[in-house]
């Protein structure tokens, strides 16, 4: 047996350049307008080509496959059955009504499709990954797990996300072998408890300041009406970025704990180091960059965000990687990938 | 090396079809494509025709597919384009060449700025027109009825006007709304207990026009209550309700598709924002609906400044504030009352 073999770890790298991306970002743009929306699919692969080309693990790219005229056809299709949704769901509340019912059975399947799509045209070193995931899973883990999690106010959010991490690791392939995610229950609380202290810190802080303020408010001279509306537009903006940051901290936490938790092959280990404080700042500042420079510094944020999030992610290595052989897999689901696009899943590996 | 040689050999990793296993190995064109182990062992010889080579995007590394399903990968982007393998691989060259960071792009930032703008302010606006002009009138009559089963639900109750009192209502307003458009057939004035909206008045797309027993006990005479359903009628001949619908729907669908990746929370940003614009537009409607109050008053021989009187009386009753707040879904009273004055003095200088 390999017990006694030592372990190498390698840790992933992001070489993209702001510069670089920067042109590829805003031909992206220019040629899709200009196009009237159809080379967006094109855009789509050369953006996702050049954050998976440019990642690196063990001297080797990932690379991505999918062809635009697939990426084409699934859009097409996703924007129709979303565009006939907000049709039915605005139209009259039966119709509505079978509308979401139909999405919310429909979810799942195009989430599980979706993601297959995604590991298929995934490759590294020559070898693609592959889904086996499931109706049921994507179920629990995108229906169900997000749902309990709301109606417990985040109480329930770890086992929510434990669902999540499951259902995509222990489905995800590379080379026909597995991946085995292990995280227990108690670690993803262990990462819960701080992000909800800052929640309900907010509340405690906040709520009877603005109890307080706009209480007293009718008594105190020149306290007049636009003052209570900057006073509740401070609040609203307070909690917003207190709210973001605890938000912030708990998806970096999750992240270390269900990486850290998972291995390869039942020998090679995953690994997520994120600093939440400088994750937070990282995606907050990406943010308000992004905002000021009116967009045009949005390829410097994602570079930044793409390299701090590889650097912090490593694979020990047990031994040697092994060969791996592909396993040819048909790429179908494109629609559900795309679907998941223009809702706003991210679900790259 | 064979005299007929173009460019010199690329190095990089070989892959057996399918597998993870790499060897490194060089890629060289004579006589036709030849791969080459690093101990000299030769792995491929063959013709160029059956090689896929992926375009080039950035620096990212090259991927060589040869007829056999091997792989050959390198990072030597301009040692690749110099074996000229495929003559797809030039025509890929062309978006590469608009995509290098050269001064340049700095003119397709202004470019892309100009084209967003001119789509916002003019494409979206004719896409509404179409959209619109297609509807076919069955969608307006669903949103309608499904509106007024929602209002009554949640907001209205039972009106507790007395019936002589409503039928003269609906007379002054048929008598009124023959003169629009769609004739006194294309309404249906209903009377509601507004509950907690008040004295206020709504026109649903369905030519519904709600009118609350607050607004009626509010006004000083019935000619203010015209006034203001004639506001009503407006928006119901402009299709106000619709067009709000399309331009908030153009809009989210333009971000999603145009801006690939702006990144989850800019792009909620945009949404968001997008929906305060289309606020923006919706004061615009109001004003519309005023100005279409004021010629409709003065055609059935009415008071064509009673909806003024009524907003006068309003801010009297109920003390609003007499500022127009950006997020004000209605233009402040006292501008409004100012234009249709004006708007008013012209239209009777007209006849």
């Amino acid at each position: 047996m390999d017990v006694g073999q030592k372990r190498t770890v390698a840790r992933f790298s992001f070489v993209g350049s702001a510069g670089e991306y920067f042109g590829i970002w805003i031909v992206n743009i220019l040629l899709t307008i200009l196009t009237l929306g159809i080379y967006s699919a094109w855009a789509k692969v050369r953006r996702m080509r050049y954050f998976y080309g440019n990642t690196f693990l063990d001297r080797h790219s990932f690379e991505y496959h999918a062809r635009p005229l697939q990426i084409l056809v699934g859009r097409i299709v996703a924007f129709v059955l979303i565009v006939c949704y907000n049709i039915l769901v605005n139209l009259n509340p039966i119709a509505g009504g079978i509308a979401f019912l139909g999405l919310v059975l429909a979810f799942p399947f195009l989430i599980y499709r979706g993601i297959r799509f995604h590991a298929r045209v995934t490759s590294y070193r020559n070898v693609r990954f592959d889904f086996a995931g499931g109706y049921g899973g994507a179920f629990l883990a995108y229906v169900a797990g997000p749902f309990l999690a709301m109606v417990t106010l985040g109480i329930l959010a770890p086992l929510a996300s434990r669902w999540r991490y499951r259902y995509l690791f222990n489905n995800l392939r590379y080379g026909g072998r597995r991946f085995a995610c292990g995280a227990t229950i108690g670690e993803f609380f262990g990462v819960w408890w701080f992000p909800a202290m800052i929640t309900i810190g907010m509340f405690v802080v906040l709520g009877p300041a603005v109890a307080l303020l706009t209480g007293f408010s009718p008594f105190v001279p020149g306290f007049g009406q636009y003052a209570i509306i900057a006073v509740i537009y401070a609040v609203v903006l307070i909690g917003l970025v207190a709210y973001s940051v605890s938000g912030l901290f708990y998806v970096a936490g999750v992240r270390n704990v269900a990486f850290s938790a998972t291995r390869f092959d039942g020998r090679h280990r995953l690994d997520s180091d994120l600093f939440r404080r400088r994750y937070a700042w990282i995606a907050i500042s990406n943010l308000l960059v992004t905002v000021v420079t009116f967009g045009l510094a949005r390829p410097w944020a994602a570079v930044r965000m793409a390299r701090y999030t590889w650097a912090s992610t490593a694979l020990a290595i047990r031994g040697e990687f092994g060969t791996y052989i592909s396993e040819l897999k048909d790429e179908s689901g494109v629609v559900g990938a795309e679907f998941m696009d223009f809702e706003g899943f991210d679900i790259g590996f | 090396m064979a005299s007929d040689a173009i460019g010199d050999a690329v190095r990089g990793d070989w892959f057996a079809p399918g597998s993870s296993e790499s060897r490194p190995a060089s890629l060289e064109r004579a006589d036709g494509v030849r791969l080459l182990g690093d101990d000299g062992a030769e792995l491929i010889l063959g013709e160029v025709g059956g090689i896929e080579v992926s375009p080039r995007v950035g620096r990212i590394p090259r991927r060589v597919r040869f007829a056999d399903g091997s792989v050959f990968v390198t990072l030597d982007n301009d040692g690749i384009d110099r074996l000229r393998l495929t003559p797809a691989a030039r025509r890929n060259g062309l978006v590469h060449d608009l995509e290098r960071f050269r001064p340049r792009l700095a003119a397709f930032v202004v470019v892309v700025a100009l084209m967003a703008f001119a789509i916002y302010r003019y494409a979206l606006p004719v896409m509404i027109e179409v959209a619109v002009a297609v509807t076919p009138p069955v969608v307006p009559q669903m949103i309608g009825s499904a509106a007024i089963d929602t209002l009554d639900r949640v907001l209205l109750s039972e009106t507790e006007l007395p019936l002589d009192r409503q039928r003269d209502l609906e007379t002054q307003f048929a008598a009124l709304a023959q003169f629009s458009d769609l004739g006194a057939d294309g309404y249906n004035l209903v009377f509601r207990d507004g509950g907690p909206l008040g004295p206020n008045a709504l026109a649903l797309p369905d030519g519904t026009v709600i009118l609350t027993d607050q607004l009626v006990a509010l006004a000083d005479d019935d000619e203010m209550i015209l006034g203001v359903l004639a506001h009503e009628i407006g928006h119901v001949e402009l299709q106000h309700s619709l067009r709000q619908v399309y331009r908030l729907a153009g809009m989210s669908a333009l971000i999603m598709l145009i801006a690939g990746d702006v990144g989850e929370a800019v792009e909620e940003l945009l949404v968001e924002g997008s929906a305060l614009l289309s606020l923006s537009y919706s004061r615009a409607h109001e004003s519309e609906a005023d100005r279409r109050s004021v010629e409709l008053m003065l055609k059935a021989g009415h008071d064509p400044l009673a909806i003024n009187r009524f907003f006068a009386s309003i801010r009297e009753e109920l003390g609003v504030a007499d500022e127009s707040g950006m997020l004000s879904t209605h233009p402040g009273t006292a501008e409004r009352a100012e234009a249709l004055e004006a708007y008013a003095a012209e239209l009777r200088g007209r006849e």
